[in-house]
């Protein structure tokens, strides 16, 4: 009995690795979607006084910890706007998402708001208001006004979901700014920074390096869109790649509205490619 | 408590399990998953969501044997891979079918009433359940965190799990009791 269950999972594993949208396991999740939403549904309206309050006591320190920490980053902020090189850092990474503006001039992008996040131990994504109504596609890239978000993954009728960039799967095919070496970003979860791989050994790469898309990847993420910078470069003699650790622009904690590109529509080339 | 009788098991799928308790055990599941992607989703330790259903299937399968551990295990895994999906579709139902089975087998070795069968039982099921999902998935191609990462998550869920079972797995043995059919097979 043991070795039937066990088929069976692997069959529905199989079923997940060559179905396509539509399939008998999209069935399955409707269905089974159908029969819990509605206890979630009542579950959530009883409990979420609960989890309030609970969750705002284990936040309490680091709401505390997070508002001091904001006052100061303000102060500074206020501070720095009147020093030229955060002037020229701040210009710049504008410029970039201003550049997607004048590479793509007939770029069609869509407002959402993030309206949850699917509860999961080892994947990063978030959900948005906006669906297959919409016009929303799996395979679609999303930004925010820092940089890349990630791209969405499943579009239901009136929802979608987006897989973040520090998701590992996410993966976006990214260069470095103004140069034509390529490589692809990596996520490691929350709080860690990403990991642009691929990259040969002897490119040069310096810490302070704007990294954006490249659009290697078969149209998933338009070239351009900014990701972050290089945080940290070690390069092993004997190694094939160098550890390049990037600081992402878009801050994965707070994300509220997000913009999905409909179509990137046509490129129009500009300096540097 | 149900008086012991000396004949064997029938044999048959679950035929001498009883239709209410199956029922009552899906019940069970679906309210765990329910329960583990609102409430538990929301009282995170330290962002890491505790897996109630591996709890309730561990309880199920220690209390009810292989039999019911492997249905359970694949019923609740799958329903967890449907609707909280993570990566494969069907990994967590394999992952948890060998759990449900591993645990419901060796639960024979636990020592007769004490209190922390049980909870050693989610700990160790947890821990290998963890690391099975992620090294799986690593085989079959997904990219994944770092190993490191993954031990983080993995420590905390177990700690997290176990803190629940003092919890679950009384609840759950009162239900179960409740339904048990009258021919019971004393261990």
């Amino acid at each position: 009995m043991l070795f039937a269950f066990l088929g069976l999972s692997i069959v529905v594993i199989t079923l997940d690795f060559r179905q396509d949208a539509g399939g008998p396991l999209d069935r399955a999740k409707d269905i089974s979607s159908a029969i819990v939403t509605p206890i979630q549904r009542g579950l959530t309206a009883v409990v979420e006084p609960v989890g309030n309050f609970f969750s705002s006591l284990t936040e309490l320190s680091s709401l505390r910890a997070d508002n001091a920490e904001l006052r100061n980053e303000v102060e500074e902020m206020e501070q720095r706007v009147n020093e030229a090189d955060a002037i020229l850092t701040e210009n710049e990474r504008l410029v970039g998402l201003q550049g997607l503006d004048e590479s793509y001039p007939t770029m069609e992008r869509l407002s959402a708001r993030v309206i949850g996040r699917p509860p999961a131990n080892y994947k990063w994504a978030i959900t948005i208001d906006k669906g297959r109504d919409d016009g929303i596609r799996p395979d679609m890239a999303v930004i925010d006004p820092d940089g890349l978000v990630g791209k969405v993954i499943r579009a239901d009728a009136d929802a979608s979901t987006v897989l973040l960039l520090i998701d590992p799967q996410a993966g976006a095919k990214a260069r470095i700014d103004g140069e034509p070496l390529a490589g692809a970003i990596r996520g490691n979860g929350a709080s860690e920074a990403l990991s642009f791989v691929d990259v040969d050994t002897d490119a040069e790469v310096s810490v302070g390096d704007e990294v954006v898309t490249s659009g290697y990847d078969n149209g998933i993420y338009p070239p351009n869109i900014p990701i972050g910078t290089v945080s940290s470069v070690e390069s092993q003699k004997a190694a094939l790649e160098q550890d390049i650790d990037v600081d992402p622009y878009v801050d994965f904690t707070t994300l509220d509205f997000v913009q999905v590109i409909i179509e990137s529509g046509e490129r129009v080339p500009s300096e540097g490619d | 408590m149900a008086v012991s009788a000396n004949e064997p098991r029938s044999p048959g799928i679950l035929g001498d399990i009883g239709v209410g308790r199956i029922l009552v055990m899906g019940t069970m599941v679906l309210l765990a998953v329910a329960l583990q992607s609102t409430l538990l989703a929301r009282l995170t330790l330290l962002g890491v969501i505790p897996q109630l259903v591996l709890v309730v299937v561990v309880s199920l399968a220690f209390l009810d044997g292989p039999r019911v551990g492997v249905v359970v295990g694949f019923a609740g895994g799958l329903l967890q891979d449907l609707l909280l999906p993570q990566s494969i579709i069907g990994l967590t139902a394999l992952v948890y079918t060998l759990v449900g089975y591993g645990v419901g087998s060796l639960r024979q070795f636990a020592p007769g009433e004490s209190v922390w069968s049980p909870v050693f039982a989610v700990a160790l099921a947890s821990a290998v359940a963890e690391f099975s999902y992620a090294l799986l998935a690593i085989i079959l191609g997904q990219e994944w965190v770092s190993i490191s990462f993954t031990a983080k998550v993995a420590g905390l869920v177990v700690l997290y799990d176990t803190l629940l079972t003092p919890f679950a797995f009384p609840l759950v043995r009162r239900i179960a009791a409740r339904f048990r059919p009258e021919k019971v097979y004393r261990w």
